[in-house]
């Protein structure tokens, strides 16, 4: 119906990664593949993580290096389609939870992944929604830090020096609450819906996940890092961490990315197709 | 970490660290925080109340709209599809907008769908851009007035919810200012492929309190977050 444009194209190949799409194209399948748990089982193969942001072209403008002004346009060099304690390792999640995580992924590599916030056009939950392979945009108000991303159009609004709102309803990106300790921005979010997955592979939360993200310019504002603490009692036996960092990209012009439109089409090779 | 531990350590913190980084924009009028009509708009009417100058096409589409409008098919407008709304369609509806404004860009965050316009402030519109829903917004200050170019647009949109029509020739100029607490909107339309001629029409918008949370809408998951309950 549409014309593919770059803009389009960029659509298509946000939507197969972050939906898991693309996890048994032709590309994917020179790469080394790991299991979930390394163990031999080829039906719990896992996608490969990427590397979908580059740092800033030559000529842009430098970092600023202020470490409490986070502001401009940042992107992820770091997917990771399974988030736990280290690459490739999930969490320690409850016996319950680790079927179901099986579950996915063997449905994932039969090609028939379950229907996920990707392929539905929802917001993917915190901290889901910060592994997005395309730009974010911090701007700092009075009172609130506020990250817009290209993806899905999802705003995610941090409340500055505020306790959590008392009887919160649940929502996909959860409330978002910040402070700074020293040089890092500590943010905490409570509130998420269970709607959404931890991960692409599929990893489960409940609605009593609560994130904490310790975020902070490294190399003199090059990067950004957070680095992530996922809690649950309901799903987990204990918490985890890990980190995704981001290259400061002052060259970004934002884009209009309507999920609601493209998901009409099908995606081959990151290439959209119209049905 | 508990929220109520993090809560006393952000009331240390902020007793130390003031940020010059979220100053918003002293030089000119504060428009920022969360702003929503004063009064629904049915249909979009000139300045003294009158239907737009459409041209006679332009004129037979807007009847089709209104006659499938009462009989409750509004596949015209682009809701049911959970689609943008365009531009000044977004401007126009029954949902909070919350202003952010910085000296570079201004930024609207709408509820509706979560949908984000930015204007950026004293930039040229690029000579290449595609068409999309909400167009490309560039800005300037006017004395105590923010004027919002748009231009951009893909015509799959209309420019209201009676069903007004519009070609992608669609040129929208905003003229934003505080009167009296209220922020003012008008906006003219120029489209000669739809209009005989520019036409403006004045959207008025009240402030909601300064501690109001935009909720979050999603409009695939038909799911709207609920207001807290205080308790």
């Amino acid at each position: 119906m549409y014309l593919p444009t770059p803009n389009r194209r960029r659509i298509a190949l946000a939507m197969g990664l972050m939906g898991g799409l693309v996890a048994a194209g032709a590309a994917d399948a020179q790469a080394p593949r790991r299991n979930l748990n390394n163990g031999a089982d080829v039906t719990l193969a896992l996608t490969n993580p990427s590397s979908p942001g580059r740092p800033a072209p030559k000529g842009a403008a430098p970092p600023n290096p202020d470490m409490h002004d986070l502001q401009g346009h940042w992107w992820t060099s770091e997917f990771k389609p399974l988030l736990g304690p280290a690459l490739g390792v999930p969490a320690k999640l409850k016996p319950k939870y680790m079927a179901i995580l099986e579950a996915r992924i063997r449905n994932k590599n039969k090609g028939i992944p379950e229907a996920d916030a990707s392929t539905q056009c929802w917001p993917h939950g915190t901290p889901r929604v910060m592994e997005s392979p395309y730009p974010i945009e911090i701007v700092e108000t009075p009172g609130m830090i506020t990250i817009l991303m290209e993806t899905q159009h999802n705003v995610r609004r941090i409340y500055m020096n505020v306790p959590h709102t008392k009887g919160l309803g649940e929502s996909f990106l959860g409330e978002s609450v910040g402070h700074w300790e020293g040089d890092t921005l500590v943010v905490d979010a409570i509130g998420m819906n269970t709607r959404t997955f931890i991960d692409d592979e599929g990893t489960s939360h409940s609605n009593k996940q609560h994130v904490i993200e310790r975020i902070r310019k490294i190399e003199g504002g090059a990067k950004l890092q957070i680095v992530n603490t996922i809690d649950d009692p309901e799903t987990l036996d204990e918490p985890f961490s890990y980190s995704t960092t981001y290259h400061w990209r002052p060259d970004v012009r934002d884009q209009e990315y309507i999920c609601e439109e493209n998901n009409r089409n099908t995606v081959v090779d990151g290439i959209t197709t119209a049905k | 970490m508990k929220p109520s531990i993090a809560f006393a350590a952000a009331a240390a913190a902020s007793l130390i660290v003031a940020s010059a980084a979220s100053a918003q924009d002293p030089a000119h009028p504060n428009i920022a925080g969360v702003w929503t009509l004063t009064a629904p708009v049915a249909a979009a009417r000139t300045i003294d109340g009158k239907v737009p100058p459409l041209l006679p096409a332009a004129r037979a589409v807007y009847e089709k709209h209104l006659a499938q409008a009462k009989a409750g098919d509004r596949s015209f407008d682009g809701v049911s599809d959970c689609l943008p709304l365009g531009m000044p369609y977004i401007q126009l509806i029954d949902k909070p907008i919350q202003i952010l404004q910085k000296p570079h860009t201004i930024y609207f965050l709408y509820q509706e769908n979560r949908l984000p316009r930015r204007a950026y402030i004293d930039q040229q519109h690029p000579d290449d851009l595609d068409t999309s829903y909400l167009g490309d917004s560039v800005a300037k200050w006017e004395g105590d007035t923010l004027v919002v170019d748009t231009t951009t647009m893909n015509d799959l949109t209309v420019l209201d919810a009676s069903g007004l029509p519009h070609s992608d020739q669609l040129h929208v100029v905003e003229r934003f200012r505080l009167v009296g607490g209220q922020l003012e909107n008008r906006i003219t339309i120029t489209d000669l492929k739809t209009y005989s001629a520019p036409w403006t029409t004045v959207a008025r918008y009240r402030k909601l309190p300064a501690d109001y949370h935009m909720l979050e809408e999603v409009c695939r998951a038909q799911s709207l977050q609920a207001a807290p309950t205080g308790k």
